[in-house]
């Protein structure tokens, strides 16, 4: 049992961290070498008249917190002096004597240290064997303000920011029920983020919050300093390009998603919100569409599902048609082409495998610098390059075509994972069908189909609902809006407890 | 995730394993490339009985002159493959539009030639057939391949069949359920000439052409079939002014006539709509009544005209009986099993409509 367990755990994360009494030197052995751990006699005058030690990491913590709800108190307090113990004062500071809205009595250096990383300060009473710690952290933090990668025509600008705290209240500010309940969670045996779990008690499936729960629980890694730190550990994602988990900047959108049934997570340090599970619709449909007529929103939908056949199989079925079946294409059409490839020294295949490689080339170069010259490179690239191209012929305006129509519907997908996933797979079909025409693309197709019905968010078919059965009117939620004050509930792929929505 | 890269490599490798008839590569079809062909989009064959001459008009580029290929031998197939080896690019019929057949060697069989566009892989049954009278499709094509090409000609006639109401288009699918059903059928003929206009339609027979339906029983054809999109006639009734009316619509339904239980006849039932298109208004209902009376006299001459065809050469090229039995179902098996046309008393009746005038007054 221990081998096995040795190999399946080679490094365990040791719990606690740090063994031993809480004592001011085990803590200064923690700490040493770091020049922003201060420690700082205190006198305490009166009947008890002694030093208290008090430490702390500058920076961590707010200077007018310390000196006013810490420091002035011990100082001016009558009552502290006439303590006639250092356990009654200290009793007493516990119990309120001193400002701080958070204090708590520490017996362990792991509480300690890690409170002291968290912005708190600790006050050492000689003699005693526990410590006092109070909060007095910094919370400095950019001010809340409209998402930047999220457009917003009509509905609240409040998007989240970095601090864990502050996103909690703005999910509070939108959702006001006491029923919303956040979980919290420590993740990262460096980094020690604080990772929250939000959801509605009596409409989300308690089960999902539990597994969401495990899946955290069982995360051990140094850090989260990325997105993908916690996305990939709680779904199958090296199985999968696609995205599994939605997120959002917009607290709106964050909030809808928790009132459906879901389970969002918010994480210290990152400006986004997650929401669990997350089904393929989900990532066609953008924030703004509840903003939209249901006219509207419905008919834009369809056009990115198009748009996602466009971009995913308009190159396989290029090259397959012209390659390996002439006669699908009209007459016309195929004089046309014949005519664009005339002195074209490559072979359909190869160009749009070459031209879709290049498109990815000018993005990613567009991406990685300065927007400006981001902006001239793809100019230069798209237009200058391109005509150029087609003028040498090198590459025939019929492939240029193509690829920059599959390109610029991939751009349709409100989803940049799920739009990143669609590229990789339409290489996939570009070259299958190249090898083998729509034989090939078939194939590809059915595996595509054969990995997407594989694939499951916390327990709910991805393909949802258009391979799974989920009841009554689901494709509503996912395909088709119809007018608001007509879908009466939830998603029922999400088991909420509560179904009904609306009256 | 290993196990699908390991699956993926090894079908990689596949075609490099030396086992080419286990391998992939005999399964995958071929590939070519577009630019390399030629788009043969009419193809022509004739036949004097002891070769096939097969010729092909395309090109690459819409709107200019057709590229000619024929080639020679003593079957179609062998005909295809020697017009490939002429030329570098790759002759490829998957967009053959058209199937023109020389007359003689529609008299001789026409099963040969369309069986091949049966069985190619390339070919559609759905391309158009027609055929070349007094002459060949060579010929034909060669001459309007001096000024565009054979295919733009036969385009542009089958777009303006509604127009002319000269001929109809016919598939080669058509054709060959016909022949397959009632071993008769028709297909719309052209002149040999470089205008490669229509000349009505040819009758075949047990595979062969046995005879031409010219132009007035090519318009009975036409009504029969209730083709009739716009078609111009001038009628003169007895003692009034002479008059244009162009005939707008025909719907026929063909009726079987028993005498007892013995099928004795068919008969055709045209009900003919037109508008007048010049001469002087029809003001009262006499007039009206006597342009009608003319009209509908002209139409059946033609339907009788085409008709008199189907009893001549005893063939059931229009799929008379089959359409009767529609209407009669419970007499299918005395339509369908054994009917001699020339045993059969084959007429018409025609009602014609004049609907509106053209005329300012009405």
């Amino acid at each position: 049992m221990r081998d096995q367990q040795e190999k399946t755990v080679p490094h365990p994360r040791k719990q606690p961290r740090y063994d031993g009494p809480l004592t001011m030197e085990g803590l200064e052995r923690i700490f040493s070498d770091c020049v922003d751990f201060t420690r700082r006699p205190v006198a305490l005058e009166g009947e008890s008249a002694c030093t208290l030690t008090m430490c702390f990491i500058s920076g961590m913590v707010r200077m007018e917190r310390v000196s006013d709800y810490v420091l002035k108190p011990l100082a001016e307090d009558d009552g502290l002096r006439r303590c006639a113990t250092v356990g009654e004062a200290m009793k007493r500071m516990e119990e309120g004597a001193l400002y701080n809205l958070s204090v708590a009595r520490r017996s362990t250096l792991d509480q300690a240290a890690f409170d002291l990383v968290a912005g708190w300060c600790l006050l050492f009473f000689p003699g005693e064997r526990e410590a006092l710690s109070f909060f007095v952290g910094t919370e400095e933090k950019r001010s809340v303000s409209a998402p930047d990668n999220e457009t917003v025509l009509k509905g609240a600008r409040d998007a989240f920011v970095e601090s864990l705290r502050t996103n909690t209240s703005i999910v509070r500010r939108h959702l006001k029920a006491p029923e919303l309940r956040i979980r919290e969670q420590t993740v990262g045996r460096q980094s020690a983020t604080l990772v929250d779990i939000l959801y509605i008690d009596g409409i989300t499936d308690p089960a999902l919050v539990d597994a969401l729960e495990e899946q955290l629980r069982d995360i051990d890694i140094d850090g989260v300093f990325a997105t993908g730190n916690i996305e990939e550990y709680i779904v199958p994602a090296q199985r999968t390009p696609f995205p599994l988990v939605q997120y959002t900047e917009r607290s709106d959108r964050f909030c809808a998603g928790l009132s459906e049934g879901r389970v969002g997570m918010l994480i210290d340090g990152i400006p986004l919100g997650y929401l669990t599970p997350a089904v393929l619709g989900n990532f066609l449909q953008a924030p703004q569409d509840k903003s939209s007529s249901w006219l509207l929103a419905t008919t834009l939908t369809l056009l990115r599902y198009a748009c996602m056949l466009l971009t995913l199989f308009l190159p396989a079925l290029y090259v397959a048609m012209v390659t390996f079946h002439q006669e699908m294409i009209p007459t016309k059409l195929a004089l046309s082409i014949i005519a664009a490839k005339q002195d074209v020294p490559f072979r359909s295949g190869f160009e749009v495998i070459v031209l879709l490689l290049a498109f990815e080339i000018l993005q990613e170069a567009g991406l990685r610098l300065p927007q400006s010259i981001g902006q001239t490179v793809s100019i230069i690239g798209g237009l200058v390059v391109g005509s150029a191209a087609v003028e040498a012929k090198i590459v025939s305006p019929a492939v240029l075509i193509v690829v920059a129509i599959a390109g610029i519907a991939g751009y349709t997908m409100p989803s940049q994972e799920l739009s990143g996933a669609l590229r990789i797979w339409r290489f996939l079909l570009a070259l299958l069908a190249s090898a083998a025409g729509l034989f090939g693309a078939i194939i590809a197709t059915a595996a595509l189909v054969i990995h997407l019905a594989g694939l499951e968010s916390f327990g709910v078919p991805y393909l949802t609902p258009f391979a799974v059965s989920a009841g009554k009117e689901a494709r509503e939620h996912v395909f088709l809006r119809r007018p608001l004050p007509q879908i009466k509930d939830r998603p029922p792929a999400l088991h909420p407890l509560n179904r009904r929505k609306q009256r | 995730m290993k196990r699908f890269i390991a699956v993926l490599l090894a079908a990689a490798m596949l075609p490099l394993s030396g086992c080419a008839p286990l391998s992939l590569t005999g399964m995958l079809p071929y590939a070519r490339e577009i630019e390399d062909m030629e788009l043969v989009r009419t193809l022509g064959v004739d036949g004097d009985g002891e070769g096939v001459t097969v010729t092909g008009s395309g090109g690459t580029q819409e709107g200019e002159n057709a590229n000619l290929v024929t080639g020679q031998a003593t079957t179609i197939s062998a005909a295809v493959l020697t017009m490939q080896s002429q030329g570098s690019s790759y002759l490829y019929f998957g967009h053959v539009g058209q199937l023109l057949l020389g007359e003689e060697l529609a008299r001789r069989g026409a099963k040969d030639s369309l069986d091949y566009v049966l069985r190619d892989v390339e070919m559609r049954l759905e391309m158009a057939l027609y055929l070349v009278r007094d002459g060949t499709a060579e010929a034909a094509m060669e001459a309007a391949a001096q000024d565009g090409s054979a295919t733009d000609r036969l385009e542009a006639l089958a777009e303006d069949v509604g127009l002319t109401a000269d001929t109809t288009t016919r598939s080669v699918k058509d054709v060959l359920a016909d022949l397959e059903d009632g071993g008769a059928s028709f297909a719309p003929a052209i002149s040999a000439d470089d205008t490669l206009t229509a000349a009505g339609y040819g009758i075949l027979k047990d595979d062969a052409l046995v005879g031409w339906a010219d132009q007035e029983a090519a318009l009975g054809i036409n009504l029969i079939l209730s083709r009739v999109d716009a078609d111009m006639v001038e009628v003169a009734p007895a003692g009034q002014a002479s008059a244009a009316l162009r005939v707008v619509g025909a719907r026929s339904v063909i009726r079987p006539v028993f005498e007892g239980k013995t099928l004795t006849g068919l008969r055709v039932e045209c009900r003919v709509e037109a508008n007048l298109a010049e001469g002087p208004p029809a003001v009262d209902d006499q007039r009206r009544q006597a342009l009608c009376d003319a009209l509908a006299e002209i139409e059946r001459e033609r339907i009788q005209a085409a008709l008199d065809l189907a009893v001549t050469y005893n063939a059931d090229y229009l799929g008379l009986c089959r359409a009767a039995a529609l209407l009669a179902p419970w007499h299918k098996q005395a339509l369908l099993d054994g009917v001699e046309m020339k045993d059969l008393t084959l007429t018409a009746q025609v009602e014609a409509v004049i609907q509106r005038s053209y005329h300012a007054d009405g």
